[in-house]
């Protein structure tokens, strides 16, 4: 058997076990279009850990059914036929002696990869979910003046050039400063593009308010690279607020989803940047003229208070002047009143004092006039009666005498007891043995003391 | 030592304490013009501050504009 009849016995085979047509589920590994309009395809079927190619297979459109199915599948879809897609193709299995076995793609069911797709979609956003980090890009201050803006685009993309027209010629003359960080937008580049563009602004994070991814322009139908975990994480940890205007009209990427902001074109994305400016200005005029209003009426109320201290001062000096002016003269007057009631008074009470006086020296003068009167007429009688009395006293007196004479006492019967001449009033100077003299009236004896004083009891 | 800053509110404060004492009568005549001497150069003081902070105001919103 020779080799073209052992490749032909085997595409009998295949012919008769699997004849017609079978719907096939694979994924597209490679794609290409040749010149005459045919594509090319490789089909892979990965295993379950989605590195490791399970089984593989060359299948080809012809043109005349590619471009019908080219465009049904881009409008159905909304992305054009790339590697990286899970389809659902219906294929004829053709053997050919040389190129081997091709599976000829005669029809592709779109719906199936749209489902596909979202699923994809879908593990992307439960992952990021999953991890916590989905929200943390929204969750970033906004700045309040973003007009350092980094742009992550493709320098040649009509939606960049729509961008700078845009925020260069706003109505306001407002200047912002960009910086492009050029990236591919579309294709297999995407992931590595914008996650090396992040990097690089990361590098210069001072330098920067604001990211925008923008794109457009162009096709806006392929924004399955944008369905990226990838490129969606490094969004959620950037340390910028992140605006996209990666042009979809329908869904929302995931890149969209977890950005700050995302909005439907690149013009969208300047406009509202402007907006924020002019929000700004706008409230900082406001804020200005009620500043400028505030401080006016602080001052015009603190003039016044000035003012009407100012006006009240002078008046109320001269009324506390007045006041106390009038005090005085009140004083003065009261003092002048009781002044002359007190001299008045006391003037009364001085000629009363006086006329008192007057009549208290008549009357004393009286007294003593008729005192002295009584009394010269006393005196004479007492004088007389006292002149009268001396000499009966006197005669009284010499009686006494004459009684009291030691003539007479002695004739009485009493003595005089002396020593040595001395007459003793008392016993006490006696001793025994003493002589003593004792006179009677008619002579005196000695004797002799035997005993000495004895006391009346 | 250093002269004390001029306050405003302190000298407002001032003169219309002065005022309270001069209308309610708290004030001895020995202190009364001493006191509304001092009122009036605190009035002087404050209508040259705010003749000067009005027209700083007036100068920074003509520097804003």
């Amino acid at each position: 058997m020779t080799l073209t009849e052992l490749q032909l016995t085997i595409r009998d085979a295949l012919y008769v076990s699997l004849p017609g047509m079978h719907w096939v589920t694979a994924e597209i590994s490679e794609i290409n279009e040749n010149y005459a309009g045919h594509c090319y395809l490789e089909l892979i079927e990965k295993q379950p850990d989605e590195k490791n190619i399970r089984s593989r297979a060359r299948a080809i459109i012809w043109s005349s059914r590619y471009r019908f199915l080219k465009s049904f599948f881009e409008n159905t879809a909304g992305q054009p036929l790339r590697n990286g897609l899970k389809v659902l193709v219906k294929v004829k299995i053709e053997y050919h002696e040389i190129y081997g076995l091709s599976l000829i793609i005669n029809d592709i069911d779109p719906a199936f990869t749209v489902g596909d797709m979202a699923l994809k979609r879908q593990a992307i956003i439960s992952r990021l979910m999953e991890e916590g980090v989905f929200e943390m890009n929204k969750e970033l201050e906004f700045p309040l003046f973003p007009q350092r803006i980094a742009i992550i685009s493709s320098r040649n993309a009509a939606g960049y050039t729509d961008f700078m027209n845009h925020i260069v010629k706003n109505g306001y003359g407002y200047v912002f400063y960009t910086a492009l960080f050029d990236s591919a937008m579309q294709g297999q580049e995407t992931e590595y593009g914008i996650i090396n563009a992040l990097d690089r602004i990361a590098a210069e994070i001072s330098l920067f308010d604001l990211v925008v991814i923008i794109r457009g322009g162009g096709s806006q139908t392929d924004l399955s690279w944008f369905d990226n975990y990838n490129i969606a994480y490094h969004i959620t940890q950037f340390p910028l607020p992140v605006i996209t205007g990666i042009g979809h009209e329908k869904d929302l990427s995931v890149t969209d989803m977890v950005a700050h902001l995302p909005l439907k074109t690149p013009t969208a994305v300047a406009d509202y940047i402007i907006d924020c400016v002019a929000q700004v200005d706008v409230r900082l005029n406001e804020m200005t003229t009620e500043i400028k209003n505030l401080s006016h009426t602080i001052l015009e109320k603190n003039r016044n208070r000035i003012e009407s201290a100012g006006l009240r001062l002078l008046p109320l000096t001269r009324i506390r002047l007045s006041g106390t002016r009038e005090t005085l003269s009140g004083m003065i007057m009261d003092l002048t009143n009781n002044g002359k009631k007190y001299i008045y008074k006391a003037a009364m009470e001085q000629s009363s004092l006086g006329s008192k006086l007057r009549m208290a020296a008549k009357t004393y003068l009286a007294g003593k006039l008729s005192a002295s009167e009584r009394l010269s007429g006393d005196l004479r009688s007492l004088t007389n009666s006292s002149l009268k009395d001396k000499n009966n006293s006197i005669k009284t007196l010499e009686n006494s005498l004459r009684i009291l004479s030691p003539e007479k006492v002695l004739a009485r019967g009493y003595t005089i007891t002396s020593v040595n001449g001395k007459i003793l009033r008392s016993g006490e100077e006696l001793k025994e043995n003493e002589m003593i003299d004792t006179l009677f009236s008619d002579g005196s004896i000695k004797s002799r003391v035997t005993q000495g004083l004895q006391k009346k009891k | 030592m250093a002269k004390k800053e001029f306050s405003f509110n302190e000298a407002v404060v001032k003169i219309e304490e002065i005022l309270h004492n001069i209308e309610s009568g708290e004030l001895d005549v020995d202190k009364l013009s001493e006191q509304v001497k001092l009122a009036s150069e605190l009035i002087k003081q404050c209508q040259k501050k705010l003749k000067l902070t009005e027209e700083e105001i007036n100068s920074i919103f003509n520097d804003l504009s």
